[in-house]
C-alpha cells in the first residue's frame, strides 16, 4: 500500500515538473505552429541565468524570474531577427530553431565553460506527510505548476487577450480582418513561450546538475507530451501528455533501469503517435 | 520502353546524366590522385570522411528527392558499424568482415523498412517524422550504453581492419591506410552511380514528384507510403553501409555514433552541401567534416558557433545549399555569355 502511495506521488511530481518543461513548447506550437527545436536550448539557457544570478547573491524567486525573462529577451531577439519571415514553412522553422539550438549551446560553452554548475536548493530536504517522504522542493515546484496552467487557462479562456488569441488559431484571415495585429501578437505568443522555457529551466535548475547539453533531455520528451496529449490542448493535453511520458517512466523505472525505461517510453509515445497521430485529446 | 522516347527526350535524360556525373567523375579522379600527393595522416583520415560523407548521401537520398526529413540517420550508421564488429568477433568459417557488412546492410535497411512502414501507412506528418527519427537515436545510443556485455558499453566495441580474401586466390590485407583508401574510393563511386541512377528512374521522379506535391503523386493512384518506405530503407541501408566501414577504418564503434548530436550532425553537412544533389550531400559531409576536424582542433567553440551560424544562412538564403549556388552561378555565367 505505502509503496503505491509513493509510486503515485513520484508520479504526480515527475508529470508536474514535466508539465512545467514542455509548457513553453506547447505555447509556441500550438499557437503559432513553430516546432521550437530550440526550446531544450532555453531551458538550459534559463538554468545558466538561474546559476549566474543566484550567484551574484540575488534571492531565488527574483532570480528565477530575471532568467525568465531574459530567455524571454533572447526568444524575442530570435523571433524578429530570423523566425518572423518564416511562419508560414513549418520545415524551415524546425532547421532554423535547430540551429538556435546549435548556437545558443556553443555560446552557452564559451560563457560558462562546460564544467558542471550547481544552483542551491531554496528549499532543501523533505517532509513527511502520510508516513511517505515527499520531496520539499520538487513538491513546491509542482504545486507552482498547477497554479500557473490554471492562470493560463484563466488568461486564455476569460481574458480579452485570450479571446484574441483564440481566433488567430482558428482562423488567421478573419482575425486579421478583424483589425487584430497579426505579427505583434506571433511575437508575443513566441516571447511568452520563451519565457515559460526559461522559467521551466531556472525552477528545474536546483533539481540536478547543469551542464550545456541538459536541456536536450527535456527537448524529445517534451516534444512527445505535446504531440501525444494532442497539439493546441494546451492545458488538458499538456497534463494528460505528460501523465502518460513521466507516469510510464516512473513506472519501467521500477522494474528495469533508467535507461532502459527510457527508451521504453519513447517506444510507447511513437505507438500512440502511430495508432493516434491526432493526439489522445484531438485537437483542431 | 525506349523505342517510345523522342530523340529529344533522349537527349533530355542523357544532359541530365552527363552534367552532375561528369562533374562527379573530375571530383572522384582528383580523390584518387590524393594518395601520390599525399601521405600519413590525411590517408588515414580521408576515407572516413569519405564515409561520413556517404552517411551524408544517404540523408541527401531521403532528404532532397523523397522530401522526407530524418534525424535519426546516424542511429542506421551505428547500427552498421555494431553489426560489423559484433560479426568480426566471430569465428566465421567465410570472411567475417564480408557477411559484416551484409548485415550492417540488411540492419540497416530492415530497421528503417519497418520504422517507415509503420509511420508513412499511417500517415505521420514530415514534422513528427523528424521528432521520431530524433527519438529512435535516442533509443539507439541508449541502447548501445546499456547492453555493455554486447556493446560495450560507454568504452565502445574495438572492431579490426578487414580484409579481402578471394576464396583459393589469396587475400588482401587493407591493414595499411593506401589499401583501404583505395579500397573505400571504388565503393562510393559504385554507390553513388547507383544511387544517382535511381533518382533519375521512375522511382526517383516520383520521389520529387512526392516532395513537390504529396496529394497530386496520390491523385495519380501512386502508392505514397510504398515509395517512401522504398526510399528510407534504401537509405538506412546505404547508411548502415557505410557504418560497417567506418568501424573497420577507424576500429572502432561507440554510443556517440548514434548520438543525436552526430545525427543532426549529418543534417547539418547536407543543408552545407546541399539536398538538391546527391554529389552536393557527398561532399558537403566530405568538406565540412573534414573542416571540423582541422578547425576543432584549432578553435573548437568558435567553430561550431561559426557552423551553427552558416546552417541558418543556409536554410534562410540558399535552400540548395553550396552546390546550388554553384550550378546557379554557372547558369548565371552562361547566360551572360549566350
Amino acid at each position: 500500500m505505502n509503496l503505491a502511495l509513493s509510486i503515485a506521488v513520484d508520479a504526480t511530481l515527475i508529470t508536474l515538473v514535466l508539465a512545467l518543461a514542455a509548457f513553453g513548447l506547447a505555447i509556441i506550437y500550438g499557437l503559432v505552429g513553430v516546432i521550437n527545436m530550440g526550446h531544450g536550448a532555453m531551458l538550459t539557457l534559463g538554468a545558466y541565468f538561474a546559476w549566474a544570478t543566484t550567484t551574484a547573491g540575488i534571492p531565488f524567486g527574483l532570480a528565477v524570474l530575471l532568467s525568465a525573462l531574459g530567455v524571454c529577451v533572447v526568444g524575442l531577439l530570435f523571433e524578429h531577427l530570423v523566425i518572423r519571415f518564416f511562419y508560414d514553412r513549418p520545415f524551415e522553422t524546425l532547421l532554423l530553431t535547430w540551429a538556435f539550438f546549435l548556437i545558443a549551446t556553443e555560446v552557452i560553452k564559451i560563457v560558462f565553460g562546460t564544467d558542471f554548475r550547481n544552483v542551491e536548493s531554496p528549499l532543501p530536504g523533505a517532509y513527511e506527510l502520510a508516513g511517505l517522504k515527499i520531496p520539499a522542493y520538487r513538491s513546491a515546484v509542482a504545486g507552482f505548476t498547477l497554479l500557473l496552467i490554471g492562470a493560463s487557462a484563466f488568461v486564455f479562456f476569460r481574458t480579452s487577450i485570450g479571446i484574441k488569441i483564440r481566433a488567430l488559431i482558428q482562423n488567421r484571415e478573419v482575425a486579421s480582418l478583424l483589425g487584430l495585429n497579426i505579427a505583434l501578437t506571433y511575437k508575443l505568443v513566441f516571447g511568452f513561450g520563451a519565457f515559460m522555457a526559461g522559467l521551466a529551466g531556472a525552477l528545474i535548475a536546483p533539481m540536478l546538475s547543469i551542464d550545456p547539453y541538459i536541456g536536450n533531455v527535456f527537448l524529445v520528451r517534451s516534444f512527445f507530451v505535446v504531440i501525444v496529449g494532442g497539439v493546441g490542448q494546451l492545458l488538458s493535453g499538456t497534463l494528460l501528455g505528460s501523465f502518460f511520458i513521466g507516469g510510464s517512466e516512473t513506472l519501467f523505472a521500477l522494474f528495469t533501469n533508467q535507461v532502459v525505461a527510457q527508451a521504453a517510453v519513447f517506444f510507447i509515445a511513437i505507438m500512440i503517435l502511430r495508432f493516434r497521430p491526432q493526439g489522445l485529446i484531438k485537437g483542431r | 520502353m525506349s523505342e517510345t522516347l523522342s530523340k529529344q527526350e533522349k537527349s533530355v535524360r542523357r544532359s541530365r546524366w552527363g552534367g552532375e556525373t561528369g562533374v562527379a567523375m573530375v571530383v572522384f579522379a582528383l580523390l584518387a590522385l590524393l594518395p601520390t600527393v599525399f601521405s600519413g595522416y590525411v590517408i588515414y583520415i580521408l576515407p572516413q570522411y569519405m564515409l561520413f560523407g556517404l552517411l551524408a548521401m544517404s540523408l541527401g537520398l531521403l532528404w532532397g528527392f523523397g522530401g522526407i526529413l530524418s534525424f535519426g540517420q546516424a542511429a542506421f550508421f551505428a547500427v552498421g558499424g555494431y553489426a560489423m564488429g559484433l560479426m568480426m568477433q566471430q569465428a566465421l568459417p567465410v570472411n567475417a568482415a564480408y557477411l559484416g557488412i551484409i548485415v550492417a546492410v540488411l540492419a540497416g535497411g530492415g530497421l528503417a523498412a519497418i520504422a517507415g512502414y509503420f509511420l508513412f501507412s499511417a500517415g505521420v506528418r514530415a514534422t513528427y517524422f523528424v521528432l521520431i527519427t530524433l527519438a529512435l537515436s535516442i533509443i539507439a545510443e541508449q541502447i548501445a550504453v546499456s547492453q555493455s556485455q554486447i556493446t560495450g558499453g560507454w568504452n565502445g566495441l574495438f572492431v579490426d581492419r578487414m580484409s579481402l580474401t578471394f576464396g583459393p586466390l589469396g587475400e588482401v590485407s587493407l591493414y595499411g591506410d593506401v589499401a583501404f583508401y583505395y579500397f573505400v574510393l571504388p565503393l562510393i563511386v559504385l554507390c553513388y552511380l547507383g544511387f544517382r541512377w535511381l533518382t533519375l528512374s521512375k522511382v526517383g521522379k516520383v520521389l520529387v514528384g512526392i516532395r513537390e506535391n504529396e496529394d497530386r503523386v496520390i491523385a495519380l493512384g501512386f502508392n505514397v507510403s510504398a515509395y517512401k518506405t522504398l526510399v528510407f530503407a534504401l537509405s538506412g541501408g546505404l547508411a548502415g553501409f557505410a557504418g560497417a566501414l567506418y568501424a573497420s577504418q577507424a576500429n572502432f564503434v561507440s554510443p556517440s555514433l548514434a548520438g543525436v548530436l552526430f545525427s543532426t550532425e549529418v543534417v547539418v553537412w547536407v543543408a552545407i552541401g546541399g539536398r538538391a544533389s546527391l554529389l552536393g550531400a557527398l561532399l558537403g559531409g566530405i568538406l565540412v567534416s573534414s573542416l571540423s576536424n582541422y578547425l576543432s582542433a584549432i578553435t573548437p567553440e568558435y567553430w561550431q558557433l561559426l557552423l551553427g551560424i552558416i546552417f541558418i544562412l543556409v536554410i534562410a538564403f540558399f535552400k540548395s545549399g553550396l552546390s546550388g549556388a554553384v550550378v546557379q552561378l554557372f547558369q548565371f555565367l552562361q547566360r551572360r555569355r549566350g
